[in-house]
């Protein structure tokens, strides 16, 4: 097949968040930096490595034909299995904040979660494009990849890590969705879900504490709600221009780490509505370039690896906004290219490096599809 | 994958490559068959994917729709709330406002110190190693004479802002600075300006100026009434700070300067108060005053409050510091309710204002006025002083038997009681009780100080529907009461010509460059009784201090006119309540003063307790200090060019042959005793008392020819309760000399019986009348 250029969108929204990312890291991370390790431009320097790794490794991947990639991917998702194994190992994970999620190489930390994602959105496309016609089926269809998200869920709950156990099972369910999953069965495994996770939440105090904490953030400000006002505090201090790049009051210690999870909060502070309108926008972009892609996959496999690394992206950037303007109970999820984040970064990128081979081999990559004329086929493929 | 890839197109290809929707059954029986479905069903992946397009995409927009929310519809209050745990701010006291006297001296001033307070979050993060933190803790102690313990516990409290120390010495806080600023460097310790309110005279006119607790507000007196003309405004240092309190870099330190209070200038006299609490402090000593007392000097011409003393009083230095008369090892002050309630009862109380008596004899001023002024009497009426019967009461004169016929006058100088319930009775029910409301009482007089009665209490202490007995009896001034400063009030109008005037305490507020803010000028209420009574009341009252019960308040030299005033409560006691008291206007032709002196529950024998024997000195010397003082210049009359002529200066005779001595002395009526040779040609060596000392005329001077006046020393002899003849033939019998002050029996004198002295030596013995009323 005739090689292609890349879809110009998705990689200018790719581009445009990570600089966006890079710049707010810098922002956030400042004053936290000095104050824990003494130094202003540590945070800055590793966003700036990881992000020019990451888009390096992007481009190369985005070279490698993706049908390729995909053929290592029951490697890859055996790897995965194994260090969500190792890492939960005491001595051989470490620990932080309660939880064995990471692997210390010295100069970094290594998420294999991270990893995970990726694996598991190949396999599962992989495996998918062969095995569609199956999916029809109950037991013989769903279930064996039920058991396969359900093994890794449980994997990652040894750690715990809940928020990328609840992204994965996400995801995954976006790409069984796609693939043609009866939505039957999806409401006969949802409906008993739900009502587990509600049992789960009310079982714990902590996790109790947590979702009550949501409903009224103010009700216990200096604790359980406490990063949640401050978020609401730094948001609401930006008004409609922000108070000015750098000029947040709440990364003054009043989000903790205000590099991580809550940076949307701060670029809300600092660049106002139009700043959180922008990076919205770029994720519509990015998830609309995404989904066409998708939509215009040469096979199953590619359209279904599309979906499903644009639903990492587009999951956790929901999420993670819903969470900072309290929509929803704390997560803890990054937001995407922006958040300081490693090798999260670097996954991401890679990913993203995948879509843009598979943009590569659309067969619409050349005239941009508009919109109405989307609708119009879609309609057209109906009637 | 071999299978997908190259059957798989997309959306163009043509609809037959699609399988049409299956049955269940017939995909059972295909899959039983192995013949599962390879062609995916491209419709529906796109189809889904599209819907996925659509949830995204609808959930990004709900998410701006969320930022929006908070910014726009909930962004003010988030922001406030915001900046209130961003911001820390500190309040700067303002300097509270001086209040000065009617000449300008400070009695209340505010002195510009330093407060150290801290922000122990920052501090624990500037500070990390704990033994730094002791050893800051050990240091500051030591600086500010605190137990470093505490400074420590402060340290670790978890909280942006707490006191160190508060109002310590600008040269101490200097220091401290220098220490935490300069030499180490900190952010979190400041040392901010404050301002402590300090009373330079002690107690003087405490009840008067209040005190201040230990934010500057006021809690009693003026500092109480005018506390929000003399406190100001404060001002803040805001900062934005991080979580730890901490400035952050780019905030500018905003300061909002502090308003100074406005300064409060009295109608009080600095040294006029000093006369007046000294009087009242050496009453309370002499006469054992079990419930205090309360004195007041105005102007009557203008109603400015010149003294107002209250007994006990406390230092507003240190107001809860434990009273003298208290016995209690634990005091605790104000942080103990019970003590703090005693100190309210007892020296905080300004019996002036607060307390309530009856006004007994001093109130017939009032009744005389009254009855002059409806040309009922006149001074030369003739009146009979006898018992008086009314309603089956009887009320006798405090002479037994009644002073029987007389004028007036008289009658008034003798304060005898049924002349009094005469006139009162010819008065009237009706036009009494006006008068007494025309001069202010049952009324408050409304002055600038706290606890006053209010006009209902007042009226209560009053007969509500007086009868024919009431007014007999309240007529000589009993069975109701007043306070002080209403009798006071009252009095000025008698001296001043008749004008009710409004008693005041401030003259003027003006803010702290100088300029006036406020002036307030005498004001007249309510004109009561005409010029020629007023006169007619002052020549009598007069008369009161030169020939009748006021006689103790005599001064030689200035024309006091005064009425003395005993009453008795009956209270739970069984001792019963005695107040006494002497209401005084002087000088009596052109009165500059009204001076009102109440001395509560004397604790002497019996027959002294009388106003004229105890308050009537106290008055009468506190009027001669002030007139003094005034420059106001002494009028003697012949009698007291006589007295004064009783004096001689005693010459030198050292030097000189006992001969010469001895006639050189009788030129002067000096008598003289030899001690030594009584050779007429001996020489004298030594003289007592020494040349030009001022002694009575007739006195004995001692000459020596040997010896030497420290080998002649006699024991004194106790003089109380002689008469002047047996103390002065007491007295020559030890060759010593006696000087008389006053007339009746012996009341006080020089020396302590006992006290060795030099024959010679002139002795003062104070003697007093025994008279009551």
């Amino acid at each position: 097949m005739r090689k292609r250029e890349y879809d110009f969108w998705l990689l200018f929204a790719v581009i445009a968040l990570t600089a966006i990312g890079i710049v707010m890291v810098f922002s956030a991370s400042s004053y936290y930096a000095a104050f824990t390790v003494n130094n202003k431009y540590h945070y800055l320097i590793r966003q700036l490595l990881w992000s020019g790794v990451g888009l390096v490794l992007m481009f190369v991947v985005s070279n490698i034909d993706y049908r390729r990639l995909a053929l290592l991917s029951p490697i890859l998702m055996l790897v995965s299995i194994v260090l969500l194994i190792l890492v939960a190992i005491p001595g051989i994970g470490s620990v932080s904040n309660n939880a064995r999620r990471w692997f210390n190489l010295g100069f970094t930390t290594f998420q294999p979660s991270e990893l995970m994602k990726l694996s598991l959105i190949m396999f599962l496309s992989f495996s998918l494009a062969k095995n569609h016609g199956r999916l029809r089926f109950f037991f013989s269809g769903l279930v064996p990849y039920l058991l396969i998200v359900g093994f890794v869920d449980f994997l990652l709950l040894l750690e715990p890590h809940y928020s990328c156990a609840i992204l994965i099972t996400a995801v995954a369910a976006v790409i069984l969705f796609c693939a043609g999953a009866r939505l039957l069965h999806f409401f006969a495994i949802g409906g008993p879900a739900l009502a587990a996770a509600a049992y789960l939440i009310y079982s714990s105090e902590y996790r109790w504490k947590r979702f009550v904490s949501f409903l009224d953030p103010f009700s216990d400000p200096q604790g359980a709600g406490y990063q949640v006002v401050n978020s609401l505090y730094a948001i609401a201090s930006g008004s409609i221009f922000g108070r000015g790049l750098g000029k947040s009051l709440q990364k003054y210690l009043y989000i903790p780490e205000p590099q991580n999870d809550f940076i949307f909060s701060i670029v809300a502070e600092e660049l106002g509505f139009v700043g959180a309108f922008t990076v919205i926008a770029f994720f519509l972009l990015l998830i609309w370039r995404g989904i066409r892609i998708s939509m215009n996959a040469p096979d199953m496999m590619g359209s279904l690896m599309a979906i499903g690394l644009t639903s990492l992206i587009a999951i956790e950037s929901i999420v993670n906004i819903a969470v900072v303007t309290a929509t929803i109970p704390v997560t803890g999820m990054p937001l995407p290219f922006i958040s300081y984040g490693g090798t999260s970064m670097l996954f991401h990128l890679v990913g993203m490096g995948i879509l843009l081979n598979i943009s590569r081999n659309n067969t619409y990559s050349l005239a941009p599809v508009k919109g109405a004329e989307l609708l119009k086929r879609a309609r057209q493929g109906e009637g | 994958m071999k299978s997908g890839n190259g059957k798989y197109r997309t959306g163009t290809q043509p609809r037959t490559a699609l399988k049409a929707p299956v049955d269940l059954k017939s995909v059972r029986k295909k899959k039983q068959a192995g013949e599962i479905p390879t062609q995916p069903n491209t419709r529906m992946l796109k189809r889904r994917e599209f819907f996925m397009l659509l949830v995204f995409t609808l959930s990004l927009f709900f998410m701006l729709y969320r930022v929006g929310f908070i910014q726009f519809v909930k962004g003010e209050e988030y922001q406030k709330k915001a900046y209130s745990t961003q911001t820390q701010k500190r309040m700067i006291n303002p300097k509270r406002g001086t209040i000065y006297d009617r000449n300008g001296k400070g009695l209340a001033i505010s002195a510009s110190v330093d407060t150290v307070s801290v922000n122990p979050n920052g501090l624990r993060s500037e500070v990390k190693e704990p033994e730094k933190l002791q050893q800051l803790a050990q240091k500051l102690g030591e600086m500010l004479e605190m137990d470093a313990g505490d400074i420590l516990e402060i340290f670790y409290k978890n909280s942006r802002f707490e006191y160190i120390k508060r109002k310590i010495d600008r040269d101490l806080g200097a220091r401290v600075r220098n220490y935490v600023i300069g030499e180490l460097g900190l952010q979190s310790i400041y040392i901010d300006e404050d301002s402590k309110r300090y009373y330079p005279n002690g107690s003087l006119a405490a009840h008067v100026l209040g005190f201040t607790g230990v934010d500057d507000q006021g809690l009693a007196g003026i500092e109480l009434k005018l506390d929000a003309t003399l406190r100001g405004m404060p001002g803040k240092i805001m900062n934005e700070v991080d979580v730890l309190g901490r400035p952050i870099s780019f905030s500018k330190e905003r300061y909002v300067e502090a308003v100074d209070g406005y300064d409060v200038f009295l109608t009080i006299d600095e040294t006029i108060q000093y006369f007046t609490e000294k009087a009242l402090e050496q009453a309370a000593l002499n006469y054992n005053l079990k419930r205090g007392a309360a004195a007041i000097v105005m102007n009557p011409n203008t109603g400015e409050i010149l003294a107002m003393a209250s007994y006990p009083d406390f230092d507003p230095n240190d107001p809860d510091a434990k009273p003298d008369f208290v016995d209690d090892p634990d005091w605790k002050g104000f942080s103990s309710i019970e003590n703090t309630n005693l100190l309210w009862s007892t020296v905080f109380r300004n019996k002036v204002v607060n307390d309530t008596y009856e006004p007994g004899s001093t109130f017939k001023a009032i009744t005389a006025a009254a009855a002059l002024e409806e040309g009922i009497v006149r001074p030369e009426t003739t009146v009979v002083c006898k018992p008086y019967s009314l309603a089956g009461h009887t009320i006798n004169c405090w002479h037994a038997g009644g002073h029987g016929q007389q004028d007036f006058a008289h009658a008034v100088y003798n304060s005898c009681n049924p002349v009094f319930v005469q006139e009162a009775l010819a008065v009237g029910i009706d036009k009494f009780y006006s008068y007494v409301r025309m001069f202010g009482f049952q009324k408050r007089t409304g002055l600038e100080l706290a606890g006053e009665p209010t006009d209902e209490e007042y009226r209560n202490l009053w007969h509500k529907n007086p009868t024919e007995i009431d007014l007999a009896v309240a007529g000589f001034g009993q069975r109701f009461q007043i306070s002080p400063i209403q009798l006071a009030t009252a009095y000025c109008a008698i001296a001043n010509g008749g004008n009710l005037m409004k008693p005041m305490l401030v003259k003027q507020i003006s803010d702290s460059n100088g300029n006036i803010i406020q002036k307030f000028e005498p004001q007249v209420i309510r004109k009561v009784i005409s010029e020629e009574t007023s006169r007619t009341v002052r020549t009598i009252l007069e008369g009161v201090v030169s020939e009748g019960t006021g006689k103790n308040a005599y001064v030689s030299g200035y024309r006091i006119a005064g009425k003395t005033g005993t009453s008795e409560t009956l209270q739970t006691e069984s001792e019963g309540r005695y107040v006494v008291s002497f209401a005084a206007i002087a000088p009596a032709d052109k009165p500059e003063i009204v001076v009102l002196v109440v001395l509560d529950h004397p604790q002497v024998e019996m027959h002294l307790r009388s106003g004229g024997i105890l308050a009537a000195p106290v008055a009468g010397k506190l009027c001669e200090d002030i007139l003094e003082y005034l420059q106001v210049e002494r009028q003697y009359s012949e009698e007291d060019m006589k007295k004064m002529t009783e004096e001689v200066y005693v010459p030198s005779v050292v030097g000189l042959t006992v001969k010469e001595a001895v006639e050189k002395l009788k030129a002067y009526n000096l008598n003289y005793l030899v001690e030594g040779s009584q050779d007429e040609n001996a020489v004298v060596t030594a003289q007592t008392p020494r040349a030009d000392f001022s002694v009575p005329r007739n006195s004995t001077v001692i000459l020596y020819t040997e010896g030497s006046p420290q080998d002649n020393m006699v024991p004194m002899p106790d003089l109380t309760n002689k008469t002047v003849d047996e103390a002065t033939a007491t007295m020559r019998s030890l060759g010593l000399n006696i000087r008389i002050k006053g007339e009746g029996t012996a009341l006080s004198q020089q020396y302590e019986p006992g006290t060795l002295l030099p024959k010679g030596e002139v002795v003062d013995v104070e003697f007093m009348l025994l008279i009551a009323d």
